[in-house]
């Protein structure tokens, strides 16, 4: 097995994390910029300039526009395949599952990918703000039933989801701050909100397709008597109540630990942090202390998170599982299929909900529980059979460059061992262990890989190396980040 | 899937007696949905014809429609690479077309229409070339692909009565003028959304009198020029509620009475400038302008797929 530099191995570590992984030729490239620098560029990028949105309204009209998930479903998994900006994918797919947000509700595809866009902007930004989007976002309003939140008739479902599972967590505050929350939020609804309620439930496109969404202040409809909020008095309406949540000690704890369940390490499911402290108490008290001396800031708090030694270290590396979608991202980007958009980017989209996660669609409110939740039986054959069919697949652009690269340099003959190091050097310095690694090299022998003449029978070695990186693709440090 | 109504509908080619023949795109997971329909100015419904495949009479990405001297439909295929030929009943005559990128090849078919002698030409838009068959798909002639004119991926396509070829140049967002041979003459517009300029231009049709009507698809308008490319007027869409809709309300007192009650026109100031956005909120206007046709007793028709219907207009006398 080939040393590979420490330098290599943290920003591979890096890019799985902060985006969809990276291939030797993107490594290299960012090699030279330097870790920290590299951190900067991801958090600080505007969004991607590789999205060729135009092109994508030409091909497939419903991919923007008010009609189902599945449009809006493949537009995303596009822009996650395709996008020079992976972090930026990556914060919209972490605020995705903690402001879990559900199309069987929703029914319309653009106030989804209208959330999605919001989290794009503001998802590195600062939480108050990003919480009070949120508060004023068509989706979360359908959602959460804000639209039925009425002065003297509150609905109580939006004002808990925002206590217990986007800021703080259950055991911080009391039910009377979830009603005296709800009523600071009443009359934050949507236009025609009438309407809009009956097209969602019938899911009607009748007469010319839905309508868009657009958030409504109805005065008339809010309270603004005097409320009582976690100890605090005044006639608080969703901004102040915002104001509030944010300076709590809890909800700087409880963002910490999402952010190092989705980047570090993983957490059990969030419903039983009330019981379980996190299991690195010292790094989550290193992101609350990012939080209060950057005003609660989301992007400084993952700067500090991607250069602390917590993050860094090769304990972690390969300690996550995959989510499907950076499965697909990492393969796709891979592969080099979607470099303009196509067609078969939906087909895309229906696999990957086979894989238990359908992108616009979580599970409930609290997301996917994330770590091994995503293994099961039917999903890892799912998983396995996707990585391997795609990374095997030398009709595609990205995985025959891969091949090629594997078999210059290398005069007549290449040896199992260099062949296997060569091929996970390829796919973005993937470190094994010993066991894997003799696997893998004694399938490259039993393939004949050694014995193949590369000069006279190029077509042959490319496709024995391709059918051995459909084993790589299969390994756990492939399907882990 | 059978029944009135269109589903991202992308062109419509008038045919024998005014019929109209609508094109309904779909997307990927409702291919059911994806079909021609036959009805005519009165709302009238004649039935649909079509579907997903690759077999006599079906398609995949249909685009393109034009109907020929004796009432046959044509209709582009650019996933397939063909051009599909149906009768006036829409029954499937033939189809023809080879993927590629020599001469007489096709790769992404996009608009489509005759010239007076019956023959067709294509906006090969991957190809960034128009190319002109006979009806039969006989190769005559290929053009835009050279030097300073080159094409970029060419969506709509449109012959004078005079013989000049004159086409939506999407990706460099202007209209080009050919002569019959294909040679150059002018081109109109350039990239924005002031008076005479476009984005993205999808579609283009010209009068007995010399306008141009463009429909300009990012910009979500149509667009009216004279024949020297002077900008005339321009029309963000009136659209009412059609016969079928009517009826569809009719029998839907659960959304008629909220929707009575709705502001479908909110003022388009607070979209921040996006014709996408405000076409978005606001029904009665283009969404998604992907074609314009004309009619012999002076009607412009706009199909726009994102509100999955058509827009008739009288002309201006």
């Amino acid at each position: 097995m080939v040393s590979t530099s420490t330098d290599v191995k943290l920003m591979a570590h890096l890019l799985r994390r902060a985006g969809f992984g990276a291939t030797k030729e993107q490594l290299d490239q960012y090699i030279s910029t330097g870790y920290e620098g590299v951190v900067d560029s991801l958090i600080d990028n505007e969004d991607s300039s590789r999205i060729n949105n135009a092109l994508v309204r030409r091909y497939f009209p419903d991919q923007s526009v008010t009609h189902d998930t599945s449009g809006a479903g493949s537009y995303w998994l596009y822009r996650l395949v395709s996008t020079d900006s992976p972090l930026r994918e990556k914060i919209a797919l972490f605020w995705h599952n903690v402001f879990a947000t559900g199309y069987t509700k929703v029914t319309n595809g653009k106030p989804m990918s209208d959330q999605l866009r919001m989290f794009r902007s503001n998802g590195f930004g600062k939480l108050d703000k990003l919480l009070l989007k949120l508060s004023r976002d068509p989706a979360m309003i359908i959602w959460l039933d804000n639209v039925d939140n009425h002065n003297g008739a509150i609905n109580e479902n939006y004002g808990r989801e925002l206590l217990e599972l986007f800021s703080m967590g259950v055991g911080n505050y009391s039910e009377d701050d979830i009603k005296e929350c709800s009523r600071a939020f009443t009359g934050w609804s949507i236009a025609n909100s009438d309407y809009i309620k009956q097209l969602a439930v019938r899911n009607s496109i009748m007469p010319y397709g839905k309508l868009a969404w657009r958030y409504e202040y109805k005065e008339d409809d809010h309270d603004d008597g005097e409320k009582t909020f976690l100890g605090h008095k005044g006639n608080f309406d969703g901004e102040e109540i915002i104001n509030i949540i944010c300076e709590q000690p809890a909800t700087a704890r409880f963002i910490s630990r999402h952010l190092y369940h989705f980047f570090v390490a993983d957490e059990p499911p969030v419903p039983s942090w009330p019981y379980k402290e996190p299991q690195d108490l010292e790094a989550i008290s290193i992101l609350e202390r990012a939080y209060f001396d950057s005003g609660y800031d989301i992007g400084e708090m993952i700067r500090v998170l991607f250069n602390s030694e917590f993050f860094k270290s090769e304990t972690c590396h390969y300690k996550k599982i995959k989510s499907p979608a950076e499965l697909m991202g990492n393969v796709l980007r891979t592969t080099e299929e979607f470099v303009t958009p196509n067609i078969r980017i939906s087909e895309r989209n229906s696999q990957i909900t086979f894989m238990g996660q359908q992108l616009l669609n979580p599970p409930s409110v609290e997301g996917w529980h994330q770590g091994l939740e995503w293994i099961e039986t039917g999903s890892l054959t799912e998983r396995v059979n996707f990585a391997s069919q795609h990374l095997g697949d030398l009709s595609k652009p990205g995985v025959k460059k891969i091949v090629q690269n594997v078999m210059s340099d290398e005069g007549e003959s290449i040896s199992a061992e260099v062949c296997v190091d060569k091929c996970l050097d390829q796919l973005g310095a993937i470190q094994t262990s010993q066991f894997i690694y003799d696997t893998l090299v004694e399938f490259a022998q039993a393939n004949g890989i050694p014995s193949i003449n590369l000069l006279k029978d190029p077509e042959n070695a490319a496709n024995k190396i391709s059918e051995l990186m459909s084993v790589v693709a299969s390994v756990p440090e492939f399907q882990q980040s | 899937m059978d029944g009135r109504g269109f589903m991202f509908p992308v062109d419509t080619a008038i045919g024998k007696n005014g019929r109209m023949h609508t094109v309904s795109r779909a997307y990927a997971p409702a291919t059911a949905q994806l079909r021609i329909t036959m009805y005519d100015i009165d709302s009238e419904y004649f039935g649909i014809y079509g579907g997903y495949g690759e077999s006599l009479g079906q398609f995949k990405w249909p685009i393109g429609m034009a109907s020929d001297q004796s009432g046959n439909i044509y209709l582009s295929d650019e996933l397939n690479n063909r051009i599909n030929v149906f009768s006036h009943e829409g029954d499937p005559i033939k189809y023809w077309g080879q993927s590629g990128s020599k001469e007489g090849e096709l790769n992404g078919p996009s608009g489509i229409a005759f010239d007076s002698g019956g023959n067709l030409f294509v906006a090969d838009h991957m190809n960034n070339r128009i190319q002109k068959f006979t009806k039969d798909g006989n190769f005559i002639l290929s053009f835009g692909n050279k030097d300073q004119d080159t094409l970029n991926m060419p969506w709509g396509v449109f012959v004078s009565g005079d013989g000049f070829v004159y086409v939506a140049d999407w990706g460099n967002d202007r209209i080009v003028k050919y002569d019959s041979s294909g040679e150059f003459v002018r081109s109109f517009g350039s990239r924005g959304s002031g008076n005479g300029q476009f984005r993205n231009p999808s579609g283009v049709a010209v009068d007995e009198d010399g306008y141009i009507y463009v429909t300009d698809w990012g910009n979500e308008r149509l667009e009216i020029l004279d024949k020297n490319g002077n900008f005339i007027q321009s029309l963000r869409g009136q659209a009412t509620i059609s016969k079928w809709a009517d009826e569809y309300f009719d029998g839907n007192y659960e959304e008629a009475e909220p929707r009575s009650r709705s502001n479908l026109e909110p003022s388009p100031v607070q979209f921040g400038g996006d014709p996408h956005e405000e076409s978005a909120h606001i029904e009665k206007l283009f969404w998604g302008p992907t074609s314009v046709k004309l009619d012999d007793d002076g009607r412009v028709y706009v199909t726009e797929s994102n509100r999955h219907r058509v827009q008739i207009y009288e002309r201006a006398g």
